[in-house]
């Protein structure tokens, strides 16, 4: 046996009593025991035996899901730790910005850690989407697991913005104060609706502890759980989508069209799109090694990537939140800029119709769009007026936060960011 | 695809478990390396090298390496100045090189009380240099310069109380004496054409103030305040005064040590808690308590603090109430006792002045002077106003008005200036209504001032 080190030691560690209460089925060696190590560790099981060779394409999927599950990861992590110096009260949450960055061990890392963690997490939630529309992978039967990713991209988004109010200085308390600002815009509900979130009638001591609230309890569990039903969904609904090929005709009998005058086994119930049957053996490989080793190789360049940040770039921290002295220009969070924009043409179409309607869009799109051609293939040739009305939208969502970032000046006038910015004048 | 041996997955595997390991022991050194740890290991190489014994070295070895601060909740600071100024209070590091340097005059504000920032300004959560002297984006507060660190005093103590800020003291006879209070709120008493001045020295710094002194409409753009014609120093402390208003407040044991125990405050407290109202001092004052003329000679210090603090535990019977006066103003107090006889004090009862000296008060306490000029004998520059484009002076009000009419003037004042020329902007300064502001007996007061400033012997009948 000429096996690593590492490995024999872990071998020996499996045979012992100990190691196999723990592991059951140790190191597999055959490919009998790598199917037996995916279904008897309660991490592995969540996810199939085998794989269908096409779902570990890295240039089919890009990984952006899994990403965005990491940097989830990464968040709660680092967000516990935070949570152990956080307090949220508008006298001590900047204080503890401070003593974060100066005192405590590792305390500026592990927040800058979550501060890039955070903004890439919403970046990644909405690249997996417009990787999902591409490939075609919302259709059938996959229809509500894309409703579900919608959700999840709100809900990140929710999580961003109310943790941006939490280190209390200018730039959270003024983003918070003109995000929800556009909420207010909404017609008959959009003052109560500011009035609920923020708890006053500006940003205070009351909104910082909902979005806390919000921030460590009810969001992050509203996402765990639909984090969850998506991935069950994903296995449930036939793995990743791909192409459809010759011979691997599910046979769809509906759940409740089974004849009740007989008995059934546990995997005649399971119907739908779950069982592999009719698939081709050949195309499949084994998920231990395949899938599970590249997944854990792509958390490994995650958290890289994220430290590597963190290490090198600090999250941003102004001066303590001040309710009388607003900047100009006040500014959302970059992923609200572009309805910031919108906003500063009219309150109304930019705050509230555009922002509803594309949800609404969103949400309905696989009932809408519901010819099952172009699956599993990235800007497949059937669906290019899907594609191009999809890439319209998004182009016009990037050129308008691109001018809301950085081509906005004081009082929202055009500025050109190569050139220096026009001094500010102090009034009395 | 599956082409992809397990030995290509190792590689990875090392390859990017090398790179993570290789950040965590990267962010583990920058978190780690703190420059206050240098100074602090220099700190303590300096005690090793100065032990005298062995058993001196050895205690010195044994000095920590970690964070030193004051938290002081009732200034809402935490100063962790002396993290790296380790030796401010050991006088044997005199003259040494910052950080290890000596602060002297500590005293009467020991740094386990006061920190360093109450005075020093500058970010004291912060454990670097550049971060702690403050002059780092998105922090307002930078050291104070030291040529201005007298201001520091008037944020808790008032400024002509304390005999060792006299530049404070001078900044606050300037700004009293240019009548900056005409337009300018400043503690509840002002005019309200220009801005309050309550928090200024924490809004502005001292290159602003200076710029804004000499001229307004250059630090402010569309200021219509008159450029003021200072001396250099009368400039200078007028800025150290308006660096002195930065609306601290502290509260607990440091309210209670605001009043400084001198004579001056003792005089200031005798007057404005009413002590006069009872006791008599040459002869000025009420019946109803002892007079107080000799009663250092009669009483001991000691006896008399305790008789601020409780009347009746030293005198049994007394009706004097307890006015829960401060260990400090009690101090006060008994040193203004003490040595008034030997410093002849007046008491100068604003009720015992003539109408004229009161009203000479009032228009300097409201700072009339701001626009209508020293003594009120104008000069100060109206741009486009039919007054030869001045502020009017008020030598001369008695020939134009009456009683009546200069009360109702001074009451409500006059918004729209004439205008010399209507197609210029119109004159910027204008006479605001004082009703209200101004009290009535001290509009009275100020009109027969201003009735009285008439030239002797002119008559010119118009």
């Amino acid at each position: 046996m000429n096996a690593p080190a590492p490995k024999r030691l872990w071998q020996r560690f499996t045979r012992t009593r100990v190691g196999r209460s723990i592991f059951r089925v140790g190191l597999p060696e055959s490919n009998l025991e790598r199917s037996q190590a995916m279904v008897s560790s309660f991490l592995l099981h969540v996810q199939p035996a085998k794989v269908h060779r096409h779902a570990l394409r890295a240039s089919y999927s890009l990984g952006l899901g899994l990403i965005s599950l990491y940097l989830f990861c990464i968040l709660c992590g680092t967000g516990v730790l935070l949570m152990f110096y956080y307090v949220p009260s508008t006298d001590k949450a900047y204080d503890i910005m401070k003593d974060l960055q100066f005192v405590v061990s590792a305390g500026l890392v592990i927040r800058n850690m979550h501060r890039w963690a955070a903004h890439l997490m919403v970046l990644f939630v909405m690249l997996h989407m417009c990787r999902v529309f591409y490939t075609g992978a919302y259709k059938n039967p996959r229809e509500f697991n894309w409703v579900l990713g919608v959700g999840l991209l709100l809900v990140t988004l929710g999580l961003s913005f109310t943790g941006y109010l939490l280190p209390w200085d200018q730039l959270a308390f003024w983003a918070i104060t003109v995000g929800t600002s556009i909420a207010g815009y909404a017609p008959v509900v959009g003052e109560k609706l500011k009035y609920l979130m923020l708890g006053g009638h500006i940003v205070g001591q009351d909104s910082l502890t909902r979005f806390y609230a919000l921030h460590v309890i009810v969001l992050p569990a509203i996402a765990v759980l639909m984090i969850s039903v998506h991935l069950f969904r994903v296995r449930k609904d036939g793995g990743l989508s791909r192409p459809d090929e010759p011979g691997d005709v599910v046979e769809q009998i509906p759940l409740g069209q089974l004849p009740a005058n007989k008995s059934y086994g546990l995997m005649e119930l399971a119907r739908g799109t779950t069982p592999q049957v009719g698939k081709n053996p050949e195309d499949e490989v084994f998920s231990w090694p395949h899938l599970v080793f590249r997944e854990l190789l792509l958390f490994l360049l995650v958290t890289a990537v994220v430290l590597f940040l963190a290490i090198f770039w600090n999250a941003p921290l102004e001066e303590i939140a001040n309710a009388v002295h607003p900047p100009n220009p006040a500014k959302a969070p970059w992923y609200f800029l572009g309805l910031q924009e919108l906003v500063s043409y009219s309150a109304f179409w930019g705050g509230v119709v555009v922002p509803g309607l594309l949800v609404t869009a969103l949400a309905l799109l696989p009932y809408i769009d519901r010819k099952r051609h172009g699956v599993g293939r990235w800007f497949a040739r059937e669906r290019v007026v899907a594609n191009t009305i999809f890439s319209v939208c998004v182009a016009i969502a990037v050129i308008f936060t691109v001018i809301g970032s950085l081509f906005r000046g004081p009082n929202w006038s055009w500025v050109e960011p190569w050139k220096n910015p026009p001094a500010v004048t102090e009034g009395h | 695809m599956t082409d992809f041996s397990l030995a290509k997955y190792y590689a990875w595997f090392t390859a990017l478990g090398l790179l993570v390991g290789g950040l965590v022991i990267a962010g583990y050194y920058r978190d780690d390396y703190r420059e206050w740890k240098d100074y602090q290991r220099k700190y303590i190489k300096e005690e090793i090298h100065r032990a005298p014994t062995p058993q001196a070295k050895m205690l010195a070895e044994r000095i920590p390496v970690e964070i030193r601060q004051a938290v002081l909740p009732d200034l809402h600071r935490v100063d962790r100045c002396t993290t790296c100024h380790l030796t401010v209070e050991d006088p044997s590091y005199g003259g040494y090189p910052q950080p290890l340097s000596y602060h002297p005059l500590h005293e009467q504000h020991p740094f386990e009380r006061f920190g360093c920032t109450i005075c020093h300004r500058g970010q004291g959560r912060a454990t670097t240099a550049v971060d702690a002297h403050g002059s780092v984006p998105h922090w307002d507060e930078p050291m104070l310069p030291m040529q201005y660190i007298q201001a520091s005093c008037g944020q808790c103590h008032e400024a002509a109380d304390n005999p060792a800020a006299p530049e404070l003291a001078q900044g606050e006879q300037v700004f009293e004496n240019s009548g900056c209070r005409g337009c300018h709120k400043l503690g509840g008493t002002g005019g309200i054409i220009g801005p309050e001045l309550d928090k200024v020295g924490a809004r502005r710094s001292p290159e602003w103030l200076k710029k804004h002194f000499i001229a307004p409409a250059s630090a402010t753009p569309g200021s219509i305040m008159p450029p003021q014609k200072l001396s250099e120093t009368n400039l200078e402390a007028i800025v150290l005064f308006m660096l002195s208003q930065t609306g601290e407040s502290a509260s607990g044991y440091y309210s209670s040590m605001k009043v400084l125990p001198n004579t001056r405050e003792g005089l200031h407290l005798f007057r404005s808690r009413g002590c006069y109202g009872c006791h008599s001092v040459n002869g000025q004052g009420g019946k109803v308590g002892p007079p107080l003329d000799d009663v250092g000679l009669r009483r001991a210090p000691e006896w008399m603090i305790q008789h601020f603090r409780d009347p009746q535990s030293v005198t049994p019977g007394s009706v004097m109430p307890k006015f829960g006066f401060t260990e400090s103003e009690a101090r006060a107090l008994t040193d203004f006792l003490i040595h008034m006889r030997e410093q002849a004090v007046a008491l100068s009862l604003p009720s015992l002045m003539s109408p004229v000296e009161r009203g000479k008060e009032v228009f300097r306490k409201y700072g009339c002077a701001g626009c209508h000029g020293p003594d009120a004998k104008g000069g100060i520059p109206n741009p486009n106003s039919k007054t030869a484009e001045q502020v009017p002076g008020l030598l001369h009000v008695a020939d134009g008005y009456t009683v009546v009419q200069l009360k109702a003037r001074i009451n409500l004042g006059q918004h729209e200036i004439p205008a010399l020329d209507p197609k210029r902007p119109p004159p910027p300064l204008y006479m605001p209504a004082w009703s209200g502001t101004i009290k009535d007996a001290e509009v009275d007061d100020l009109v027969s001032y201003l009735i009285s400033l008439k030239p002797k012997g002119e008559d010119v009948g118009f």
